[in-house]
């Protein structure tokens, strides 16, 4: 079919013409690929986050710490205070003597304790909030006991993962607003370089007009060539972020060990280089429709 | 009825200045017309409308019986291809060779491949320059290349030939000899229209002559 050699003929002069002008292709592969790179890198790392956060357990909660010595009916009337409260899920007594002998089976210090004839370990409790319950009801809550007798101190956690949620939530908007960003600017880098490609065979272009070339005839070799861009941008993107990840791999493995988990980053398979060709390569179709539209439609023949 | 027909067109350019008046004038199907007059006349800015490069500023022009100013972007662009064009300076493309250049409308066209290599050659042979297909145009005289914008204007064995100032940067002999090979494509049937300011070249031809003069007919077709 006429229309499939054409269409291979224009493939086989666009890679011609992109050969002949390495230097200026692998420039602009570069800067797509470095504009691709950072949005879908933070993609990434908010996939990974979402994904550790929902496999822990980050519901906040709040610490409730007795006076040494109190005595056990006090600690266990504030616990079932919080556990009426209607935000608090569940709550934890860690009884004095179950202080000191978790102390006495991790510290190894068992032997010095032995000397000391009372307790120095205090009683404690944890509240954990409900799902779907919110900080200000877990301040709530910490103030309905706080002045209970034997409290010595109370301390409201914003967990670890309630931090890295919030975090998670701040990368997901940077995702966002940093990918209009730098997809706007991947769309401009592909459109100048089409433009300069398209001055480069304005002859070419004025010819074709003369002889009755549509549009989209003479549009097609450019297409080609934004495509051509933004596919090798998303390829060059690609290769920048598995080379960060594996650069970062050590440090995240150890950051990640320390909270008991193992280093498995998600999201960076097939189909997510797949979808970063596939944006490159539309940015670049999008980027070279602009460049056609602005510089053809005004295209003086003779 | 004319092949070709303009009925009061004139062109008016932005700057204000009038280059065609008015022009009413039509060329049969099967005809062979010169177009002169002295150089700033309007011919080329006549050419430039029939081909619809540019838009007139009143007036119609038919072609076949169509009123092609008024042809949408996708029927313009398969209306040109019915029309062959040749320009004084060939616009043959510096990194093809004669053979690409030449095969240029029909690829447009979407002609397969086998048939564009017969049509080429066929085009090529016809202007002389079979020998040199291979060859990119910088390698071939003036003349040459003229005979190669030639073969690439009738390449697709076009209804209408339009020609503006196709000697130009011939000597005379060489002139004489472009003249006679447009004659030869009008005399299988071709309109043919040539613009030219030489005037011993033309009258040597013995065709009908169209006289331009600051955008008005003087000589020649006139009025309806
Ligand atoms: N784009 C334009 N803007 C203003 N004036 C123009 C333009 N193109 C041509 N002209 C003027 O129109 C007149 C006719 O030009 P042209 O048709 O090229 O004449 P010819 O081909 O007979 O030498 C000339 O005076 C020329 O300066
Ligand atoms: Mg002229």
């Amino acid at each position: 079919m006429s229309w499939w050699q054409d269409h291979l003929r224009i493939a086989a002069e666009t890679m011609r013409f992109v050969s002949a002008s390495l230097g200026t292709s692998f420039l602009v592969w570069l800067l797509v690929g470095i504009a691709l790179a950072l949005p879908s890198g933070l993609l990434l790392l908010q996939l990974n986050l979402a994904e550790m956060t929902s496999a822990w357990d980050g519901r906040p909660g709040l610490s409730v710490y007795f006076e040494v010595g109190a005595e056990e009916s006090s600690v266990r009337a504030v616990g079932q205070q919080l556990e009426a409260h209607p935000h608090i899920e569940r709550v934890e007594i860690t009884t004095a003597a179950e202080a000191l002998a978790n102390f006495q089976a991790h510290s190894g210090l068992a032997d010095a304790l032995e000397l000391l004839d009372e307790n120095p370990l205090p009683a404690s409790l944890r509240a954990v909030l409900k799902a779907g319950a919110s900080m200000p009801d877990l301040d709530a809550a910490g103030a309905s006991v706080v002045d209970a007798e034997a409290v010595a101190d109370l301390v409201i956690e914003k967990t670890w993962m309630q931090r890295v949620l919030d975090a998670s939530q701040v990368v997901n908007r940077l995702g966002i607003i940093l990918g209009l960003l730098f997809g706007v600017g991947a769309v401009l880098v592909t459109a100048t370089s089409v433009r300069l490609a398209i001055e480069s065979r304005l002859d070419e272009l004025r010819v074709l007009k003369l002889v009755g070339a549509t549009a989209g005839q003479m549009r097609r070799p450019f297409l080609y060539f934004g495509a051509f861009y933004g596919f090798g941008g998303g390829l060059v993107a690609a290769m920048l972020i598995s080379l960060c990840l594996v650069l970062i791999e050590n440090p995240l493995a150890n950051l990640l060990g320390s909270y008991g988990r193992d280093l498995e980053t998600a999201g960076f398979d097939p189909i997510f280089l797949v979808g970063l060709l596939c944006v490159g390569g539309l940015l670049g179709v999008i980027g070279a429709l602009l460049a056609a539209k602005q510089r053809l439609v005004r295209l003086e023949v003779l | 009825m004319g092949q070709i027909e303009f009925h009061g067109v004139t062109k008016r350019f932005d700057s204000g200045f009038e280059a065609l008046k008015d022009i009413t004038a039509e060329f049969a199907e099967g005809s062979m017309t010169f177009l002169t007059g002295h150089s700033g006349a309007g011919k080329s800015t006549f050419l430039k409308l029939l081909l619809c490069l540019d838009r007139v500023t009143r007036g119609q022009i038919l072609v076949n019986g169509i009123n092609v100013t008024q042809l949408k972007a996708k029927r313009l662009a398969y209306y040109r291809r019915n029309v062959g064009t040749v320009f004084q300076d060939h616009h043959l493309l510096a990194h093809r060779n004669i053979f690409d250049n030449v095969a240029l409308p029909l690829r447009v066209n979407g002609m397969r491949e086998r048939e564009v290599g017969r049509r080429v050659r066929a085009a090529l042979s016809r202007v002389g320059l079979l020998p040199k297909e291979r060859l990119l145009p910088q390698f071939l005289s003036t003349g040459e290349q003229q005979r190669v914008g030639i073969a690439r204007a009738v390449v697709t064995r076009p209804k209408i030939l339009l020609a503006d100032e196709p000697t130009g940067n011939l000597d005379p002999e060489l002139s004489k000899n472009i003249m006679e090979l447009f004659r030869q494509f009008n005399e299988v049937g071709t309109t043919v229209l040539v613009a030219s300011h030489d005037r011993a070249l033309i009258e040597s031809m013995g065709a009908p002559i169209v006289e331009l003069a600051q955008g008005r007919i003087v000589a020649g077709h006139r009025g309806g």
